[in-house]
């Protein structure tokens, strides 16, 4: 019995080890422009969104994609999505060069995601939730881990 | 300005005046971006070519070696948005080392348009522009996103003197609707399009020898522009699907305008009899199908391509029964080594029958590294062979030829 106990012990601890990073993980958000007429977006409108395929909201207003240069927000963005950075760089550049769409405006950090699109009609970007200061004018749209 | 060294060099000084920051992707003048590739190479070629003629008993060999540096294309790229609808988009294009002056190379309008975008179902496009048909028209001469230096044939520019690419491909358009529509779990593509005669009808070669510039020389009040009636235009569609991730693409492409038989006559007459001439049509209608397909999964890339190209010979076809086709295929297995190293192997083959009966296969293995996001190094090595039966020269002399070229390709492409 006692060498049971042990194994169950040892099991949870082992769950414990795999699933705390999970835990730990910061809470993103994809974030709109206030003015965006949309209140949630799945999976698969974001891939039409980030690979450039869609380029209005419903109401007409321009989509402008924001992307953050590097980081581990980037990582589990392009995860949650399900592609890889640089599947979704080659997309872009394709666009790019046959003048179908403009890549995505890139800054450096994502208090800068912020700025931008709590400043540009129709901009979208994703950020660590804890990124989002209040008074700043930014709609959430999804929530990923 | 009519002057290309002219006209070259204020290119070149408006793009050093609009550059001020050497290391960036894009520079936005205004609301207009500029920016652009370039491909430099260096080229070992062997070529094996042996030729018999039967009424001789005679076999020829012969053979050369080659070597040679080159910057294979440099285009610039101007991007303009005017207002939330409209864009308009240029792409100039320097080919092999160009020099007016030397008399090398090309500079080249390729697409210059203007997009109205109502929205993403509905766009149309006004202008020099390249038109959808299979996958790699659109992108033909954006080597920057491609991972060959030598692309699949019908395409590659260096290879012109093989294969003329129009006889293949549809190269440019001048005004086509285009868009896509959601479907449950992919897109659906939509091209149509309609465009000029081939640039045979445009600038040919007189029998007499110099340019022709016009069908009828009684009226021939303007030069490089297309002299062909409507019904001789080039019209074309291309249908497709693409899931979302874009990781899967494939379509059908079809288009029709006419192949210029005074052109090509030239060269083919002594296949043909008197009455086989007479009978030809100086204008056949030609049609190209295609089907293209790429699929990616996991690591692995699998991609392919299909043209059929049929022309209507008129009397000539039922009276004599003669047939005039040609076909490609391209095929091509990748694989990503790494994100930023990507391998691949491609077989590519085809033939064509006027005349004369000949058919070619093209072997090629490459890598593509990505060194930095700019910066992309690649190499390549490409094996075409090409056999030709029933070939007759000027003298009536019937021979066969087989020919055997082998490349060895080091490239460096670069985004500006």
């Amino acid at each position: 019995m006692r060498i049971s106990r042990q194994i169950l012990y040892r099991t949870m601890l082992t769950a414990l080890f795999f699933c705390a990073p999970l835990a730990l993980r910061a809470q993103m958000v994809v974030i709109t422009h206030a003015s965006v007429p949309v209140k949630s977006i799945s999976v698969r409108e974001l891939l039409d969104v980030y690979t450039l395929n869609q380029s209005r909201w419903d109401d007409g207003t321009r989509i402008t994609v924001v992307d953050v240069k590097s980081g581990k927000g980037r990582d589990a963005f392009f995860e949650y999505i399900g592609m890889s950075p640089e599947e979704m760089q080659r997309i872009w550049l394709r666009k790019q060069f046959t003048g179908k769409a403009r890549p995505p405006r890139s800054v450096g950090t994502e208090e800068e995601v912020v700025d931008l699109v709590a400043a540009t009609e129709g901009a979208i970007g994703y950020v660590n939730e804890r990124t989002l200061k209040s008074g700043k004018s930014v709609r959430i749209i999804a929530r990923f881990k | 300005m009519r002057n290309p060294a002219l006209l070259a060099s204020s290119l070149l000084a408006l793009l050093l005046a609009l550059q001020d920051a050497p290391t960036a992707h894009a520079q936005d003048v205004g609301d207009m971006r500029v920016f652009g590739s370039m491909q430099s190479l260096f080229m070992h070629q062997y070529s094996y070519s042996e030729i018999n003629i039967p009424e001789a008993r005679l076999s020829l060999e012969e053979k050369e070696s080659r070597n040679t540096f080159a910057i294979q294309q440099l285009d610039f790229f101007f991007d303009k948005p005017i207002d939330d609808a409209f864009n308009a988009f240029v792409d100039l294009e320097f080919q092999l080392n160009y020099s007016s002056e030397k008399r090398w190379g090309s500079l080249s309008i390729q697409e210059a348009w203007l997009n109205y975008s109502y929205n993403d179902a509905v766009n149309l496009k006004v202008g020099l522009l390249f038109p959808a048909f299979n996958q790699y028209n659109e992108v033909k001469n954006r080597l920057a996103v491609l991972p060959f230096i030598f692309r699949p044939m019908v395409y590659e520019r260096l290879l012109a003197q093989r294969f003329l690419t129009e006889d293949f491909i549809p190269e440019h358009a001048y005004v086509q609707f285009s868009g896509w529509l959601p479907t449950r779990n992919l897109m659906l593509d939509y091209a149509v399009y309609v465009g000029n005669s081939e640039a045979s009808y445009i600038t040919s070669n007189h029998p007499d020898g110099g340019i022709d510039t016009d069908l009828n020389p009684n009226f021939e009040f303007l030069s490089g522009v297309d002299p062909t009636d409507i019904n001789l235009k080039l019209f074309g569609a291309r249908v497709g699907l693409r899931s979302p991730g874009e990781r899967f693409r494939g379509g059908l492409s079809f288009t029709r305008d006419a192949n210029n038989m005074r052109e090509r006559f030239g060269a083919q007459k002594p296949y043909f009899s008197e009455e086989a001439i007479r009978l030809m049509p100086d204008d056949a209608k030609r049609y190209r199908f295609g089907i293209d397909l790429s699929h990616k999964h996991g690591d692995f890339l699998v991609e392919g391509e299909i043209i059929k190209v049929v022309y209507d010979l008129g009397k000539a076809e039922r009276k004599l029964d003669l047939s005039f086709e040609q076909s490609f295929v391209y095929t091509l297995v990748g694989y990503e080594m790494h994100e930023r190293l990507f391998s691949f192997i491609s077989a590519q083959w085809g033939d064509y029958s006027f005349g004369l009966d000949a058919d070619y296969f093209t072997g090629t293995a490459g890598i593509a590294w990505k060194w930095r996001d700019d910066i992309t190094a690649k190499a390549q090595w490409v094996l075409y062979t090409e056999r030709m039966e029933n070939v007759v020269n000027e003298d009536g002399l019937h021979y066969g030829q087989n020919t055997r070229l082998h490349f060895f390709l080091l490239g460096l492409s670069v985004l500006l």
